[in-house]
């Protein structure tokens, strides 16, 4: 076996994260529910605890069941939420509160199980280096599925994304689609978690829609840096932790923050200089 | 009235007079240093353990029942080595059990005595990563150790309760009786497959592969919790291919998706390995500890 084949799937898995991450991580930013992933994550987890503690094998489809059955109590728990803006209860409040019990609960039932408590960890951690080609077919499927349902209704997801006011004087069920919503990022959520674990999955999220939204104002020109940047980032930062001999994950992560940098300071700089020529210009203007 | 009077002034003498029977109260970090505390001390004491076989011994949450467990025991069992330095020393001041604390007869660190492997030559510094400065603590997996740990219970046992020491020392030889017999009988199950190459998920085996004759021939994770780099792992996978490696051995605390991973590319098996009494129900003491292990290996290894 050599170093490509090793590194290949994981590569791939990083540009099939990208796709979906990419996108769905614009609408993340702009409803400003950015924990949302990692609670999501948390609540599948205690799914599969659960599934576990019942008898059935961690990696099976019983326990993929389970997860996907708190996942969809989790979404609803948050397209509720969304409602008690009168109460001034901002949702990041419920997504953290989601989060730490249902964190807590997966330690009360893993201290009742016998084997394979690490797993708890490994869930979060995930090692990306053994993803198989099965488990990323099985993978670009679901992602093309969830991709195909968000191209469909795009309208009503970007809308209530962007601008909910206007969505709400149009009178649609606001509800009903954030339900939607957070129920097939849910879905996507679980299943890139089990492979690159939640670093990783927040970073493909969140760090590609930041950097966009840095650089432009459109929707079309944002999502196509936020895939670029991503795609870019993972050839980066899986050919480093081959070079420098570091943990593949984690060495992406890393790679991200250190490109957002980047962008972040380059557009300072340019930015001041167009300030700078623009000052010039009015300078002369007046003379 | 006068009879519950009676009857309370007696609950009381009898908290405050020592009974002639009273148990000396053993608690051991490690359900095996309990099982091996029972086979010795026999209906003379009474045995409890912080940690289930079958969890990390590395962590133990700190439940309000152990510190109790450990405020009323008369002697303390420990692997030492540092093994417990994450959960015990809190624990044992909340306790408040003076006898109990090292550098007393109630505090018993086992190590000693026992041959310990893997003790870093040279100064240990932290860019070696999560290395035991004082060498390898899964030294219990080796029975020769267990012997030694027998042992070394014993007289404890017989210094804190001298009237019972006859007790003691017949247990002890009926333990190292029976621990010589099936010693005889690991060896022979396990005589195919002596010299037989392993991988293990982290670096824990070196006692076992000792007493078992196997050969470590390298680790999928070297430093607990953190990820194996590419190189590693494509290392390892070719170790296993050159070396025809049929078993990968893994405690059953760990998750086994990167050792699966790892064998689906080379064709090995993933063992799963207790390393403790309790792991499983079917391991209910030392001895059958090694009955289930020295099984899963013959498994692994004389399939093809």
């Amino acid at each position: 076996m050599t170093l490509m084949e090793l590194l290949l799937p994981a590569f791939v898995a990083s540009l099939i994260l990208t796709g979906i991450h990419a996108y769905l991580g614009l609408h993340v930013v702009e409803r400003g529910v950015i924990f949302v992933d990692l609670s999501l994550a948390q609540i599948a987890a205690l799914g599969t605890t659960v599934a576990y503690l019942m008898g059935h094998d961690l990696h099976s489809t019983t326990a993929y069941v389970y997860s996907f059955g708190f996942t969809i109590l989790g979404a609803a728990v948050f397209s509720f939420s969304r409602m008690h803006r009168k109460t001034r209860v901002p949702q990041e409040a419920v997504i953290g509160i989601v989060y730490a019990v249902s964190a807590a609960v997966s330690i009360l039932v893993m201290s009742k199980a016998t084997q394979e408590t690490e797993h708890l960890k490994e869930m979060l951690v995930g090692n990306i280096l053994s993803v198989t080609w099965p488990e990323l077919f099985r993978t670009a499927v679901l992602y093309a599925a969830i991709g195909l349902f968000h191209y469909i209704y795009r309208d009503r997801f970007l809308l209530i994304s962007m601008d909910p006011d206007e969505a709400e004087r149009r009178g649609w069920n606001i509800r009903l689609w954030d339900f939607l919503f957070y129920v097939s990022f849910g879905f996507m959520v679980t299943q890139s978690v089990a492979i690159a674990g939640v670093l990783l999955v927040f970073c493909f999220l969140i760090v590609p829609s930041v950097t966009a939204m840095l650089l432009s104002e459109r929707l079309g020109p944002r999502l196509a840096i936020g895939w670029t940047m991503s795609a870019a980032v993972s050839a980066a930062g899986v050919a480093a932790s081959f070079a420098l001999d570091l943990p593949t994950g984690a060495t992406i992560v890393a790679t991200f923050g250190l490109t957002l940098l980047v962008v972040a300071a380059l557009r300072r700089a340019f930015r001041r200089e167009r300030a700078g020529e623009g000052a010039i210009e009015a300078e002369s203007a007046r003379v | 009235m006068k009879k519950l009077c009676i009857a309370l002034a007696l609950l009381t003498l009898s908290g405050i007079v020592p009974r002639a029977e009273a148990k000396v109260r053993v608690i051991s970090t490690l359900q095996d240093f309990a099982s091996i505390a029972q086979a010795v001390g026999g209906d003379k004491i009474e045995v409890d353990s912080l940690a289930k076989g079958y969890q990390d011994p590395h962590f133990v949450d700190a439940k309000p029942s152990l510190i109790l467990k450990l405020s009323k025991a008369d002697l303390l069992l420990v692997a030492g080595l540092e093994l417990e330095i994450g959960y015990l020393p809190p624990m044992l001041d909340q306790s408040r059990n003076a006898k109990i604390h090292p550098g007393n007869p109630g505090y018993l660190d086992l190590s000693q005595g026992c041959e310990v492997l893997g003790r870093p030559t040279g100064t240990v510094t932290r860019a070696m990563g999560d290395v035991h400065p004082f060498g390898n603590p899964h030294y219990w997996t080796d029975p020769e150790n267990g012997r030694r740990i027998a042992r070394a219970i014993a007289a404890r046992l017989a210094q804190l309760d001298a009237a019972n020491a006859a007790a003691y020392q017949s247990g002890l030889a009926s333990f190292e009786a029976k621990l010589t017999d099936k010693e005889k009988q690991w060896a022979s199950k396990m005589t195919p497959y002596a010299g037989a190459k392993v991988v293990t998920f982290h670096d824990s085996w070196p006692n076992f592969a000792k007493a078992f004759k196997l050969e470590v021939m390298g680790h999928i994770e070297p430093k607990p919790g953190i990820p194996p780099s590419p190189t590693h792992t494509l290392e390892i996978i070719n170790v296993i291919q050159q070396n025809k490696i049929k078993a990968i051995l893994v405690e059953p605390y760990f998750d086994q998706k990167a050792p699966k991973f790892i064998a689906e590319k080379t064709g090995a098996h993933v063992v799963v390995l207790y390393p403790s009494v309790g792991g499983t129900p079917q391991i209910t003491d030392y001895l059958t500890l090694f009955d289930a292990d020295t099984d899963a290996l013959v498994g692994a290894l004389g399939g093809n």
